[in-house]
């Protein structure tokens, strides 16, 4: 468990993190969401004690990490991937960790089988891909077995594989009834991981509920219907109250996007209406375009389109 | 997930395993150690060298002049110090510069035992091996020298406190180096700023006025101080410094307080 209350941090007269208040649970993914600049990273290293908060308090497990006497077991982070030396082998940079905390060696080899390197232990990791240093930083987080866990973007730089490694990894340690806290700046990287979101923006807190309800909550929820007979869709769709608008997919294949109705009204619909359907979702566009609406009002860094 | 068996808590044991380790685990360790070995040594055998090789046509108050024992283990401390001093802010300064810093500090968030554990390991290896050069470098030295027929032994008067002397100078430039890394952060900043005061300082003092400049080159970091730990010839000393052992101890004044001023930076500020 995670507690921010009234969390600041000000560079000079910029607050980086602004009167963050929240609570993270075991049990469930938390995604901790918002554009470049908002301030996640900052929230992480103040939770971990890195730096010291201007005004108000954050506890791990009730306490500030800083006096922990269990740090490792306490809470494994992973807050830059590239953040290690390079001369050092894997093995050894781990080790280094392990050592601290009193972390017999065979729990290092344990979790470089974990993420995939056992093969690569004794490289330095100067060579590593951007991939293999994700790996090593979160066999680092996972080396104290910690009820909490924190990765700031860790699907930065991975592939397919890697991406749907991670997020299976988060899922299952969530499910083992631990923390874990994980940010990213994409709406999409998080709709199939987390369970609850916290979004900021401008170090301000912009929601704190669940996927579920972040997505209701969004004004522009369509959903993408792709159909071999979309005239007649479209016709059953509006007939049923749904706004209905038609845009071109992969393969030059026309798609519709319904606004107003859900998906489940739609699949009725088309059932009534003998009507196939070939491919119904909720649009990924409207959950980034959620996730836009909600932040717009505090993107740090935006191009000015036209300008 | 294995659940481990122990219950892993952070400790200062721990901590100075894993510093070690840490020193241990790059190449820049090996080759700065290794060039502080040969720094010594080669200083001693090509000072010994030449001085045995002269010794026939010396002249007699040069011959009284001569401290065989500085001949062998100046050099330790001379050119050491500017081995040494890349370790000593490698120690600190490649945490900032690699961004290790910050999974150091949270796997052992108690930032005065893990600045204090580097400090300490920094201070073991540096004098394990100082100390080693030291009496390789004066053996060395010595066995050139034994035709001279005033070849130095370990148990004349102050000969045995040059040679650990030399050795402790070392260190200290090393620590040294250490405090000023933790309070610039930067390899390069700790570096220079260490030349700054062990050589430039020494040079810029003596452009005072030479009344001022007696009183106050006791005081001063550098040169001085290896001419008055590594020597065992009163004559030769400058009757402005203090004992050699007094010369040290005002070099530890001046590596303390940048070793304070460097652990409140590293546990204050942010990382």
């Amino acid at each position: 468990m995670i507690e921010a209350r009234g969390l600041t941090k000000r560079y000079g007269t910029t607050a980086a993190v602004n009167d963050l208040s929240f609570t993270i649970r075991p049990g469930v993914v938390t995604g901790f969401l918002g554009p470049n600049g908002a301030g996640k990273t900052t929230t992480m290293r103040l939770i971990l004690g890195l730096d010291r908060p201007s005004a108000g308090t954050v506890t791990v497990n009730g306490k500030p990490h800083r006096q922990s006497l269990t740090p490792m077991c306490d809470v494994g982070a992973l807050l830059d991937a590239r953040a290690v030396h390079g001369g050092r082998s894997a093995r050894n940079h781990l080790l280094c960790l392990a050592e601290t905390n009193g972390i017999p060696r065979r729990r290092v080899d344990e979790v470089l089988g974990i993420v995939g390197l056992a093969d690569t232990g004794r490289k330095r990791s100067r060579g590593f891909s951007l991939g293999m240093s994700q790996r090593l930083g979160i066999a680092g987080a996972l080396l104290g077995d910690p009820g909490i866990l924190m990765f700031d973007e860790p699907v930065n730089g991975l592939d397919p594989e890697g991406i749907r490694w991670i997020r299976t990894l988060m899922r299952s340690l969530a499910a083992q009834g631990r923390t874990v806290f994980v940010s990213s700046h994409l709406m999409s990287e998080m709709e199939n991981t987390a369970d609850h979101l916290i979004v900021i923006g401008r170090g301000r807190l912009i929601a704190d509920c669940g996927m579920a309800e972040f997505i209701a909550r969004s004004s522009g929820h369509t959903v993408l219907v792709r159909t071999p007979e979309p005239d007649a869709m479209a016709r059953a769709a509006a007939a049923a109250g749904g706004q209905v608008a038609r845009a071109t997919g992969p393969q030059g294949a026309v798609e519709l996007e319904i606004s107003g109705l859900t998906e489940e009204r739609i699949g009725d619909i088309a059932f009534a209406n003998g009507i196939r359907l070939h491919h119904v979702s909720p649009s990924r566009a409207s959950l980034e375009q959620a996730f836009m609406e909600l932040t717009a009002d505090s993107v740090e860094y935006r191009a000015r389109t036209g300008a | 997930m294995a659940v481990l068996a122990m219950n892993p808590r952070a400790s200062v044991a721990g901590t100075l395993r894993s510093e070690l380790t840490k020193l241990r685990s790059v190449r820049s360790t090996y080759w700065t150690l290794f060039l502080l070995v040969v720094a010594g040594v080669a200083w001693a055998i090509a000072d010994c060298a030449g001085e045995a090789s002269h010794w026939p046509q010396m002249a007699a108050q040069d011959r009284l002049g001569f401290d065989p024992t500085q001949s062998s283990i100046v050099g330790l401390a001379e050119l050491g110090q500017l081995v040494v001093v890349v370790l000593g802010a490698l120690t600190i300064t490649s945490e900032y510069s690699t961004g290790m810093i910050r999974t150091s500090l949270a796997v052992m968030p108690r930032r005065g035992a893990l600045y204090a554990a580097k400090a300490a390991v920094l201070t073991a290896v540096t004098l394990v091996v100082a100390v080693v050069t030291s009496f390789i470098s004066f053996s060395a030295g010595q066995y050139l020298l034994r035709g001279t027929h005033v070849a130095a032994t370990l148990s004349q008067p102050d000969v045995l406190r040059a040679v650990l002397g030399s050795a402790t100078y070392v260190v200290l430039s090393a620590l040294l180096v250490f405090g000023l890394g933790a309070i610039l952060r930067s390899t390069a900043g700790a570096m220079t700023t260490a030349f700054g005061v062990l050589f430039l300082v020494p040079e810029l003092a003596k452009a005072l006025p030479s009344a001022w400049y007696a009183d106050v080159v006791r005081w001063l970091p550098g040169g001085d101080v290896v001419n008055a730990v590594t020597g065992t010839r009163i004559g030769n000393s400058n009757p402005h410094l203090f004992s050699a052992w007094g010369e040290l101890a005002v070099f530890a004044g001046y590596v303390v307080i940048l070793l304070v001023v460097g652990a409140l930076a590293f546990s204050r500020r942010d990382a």
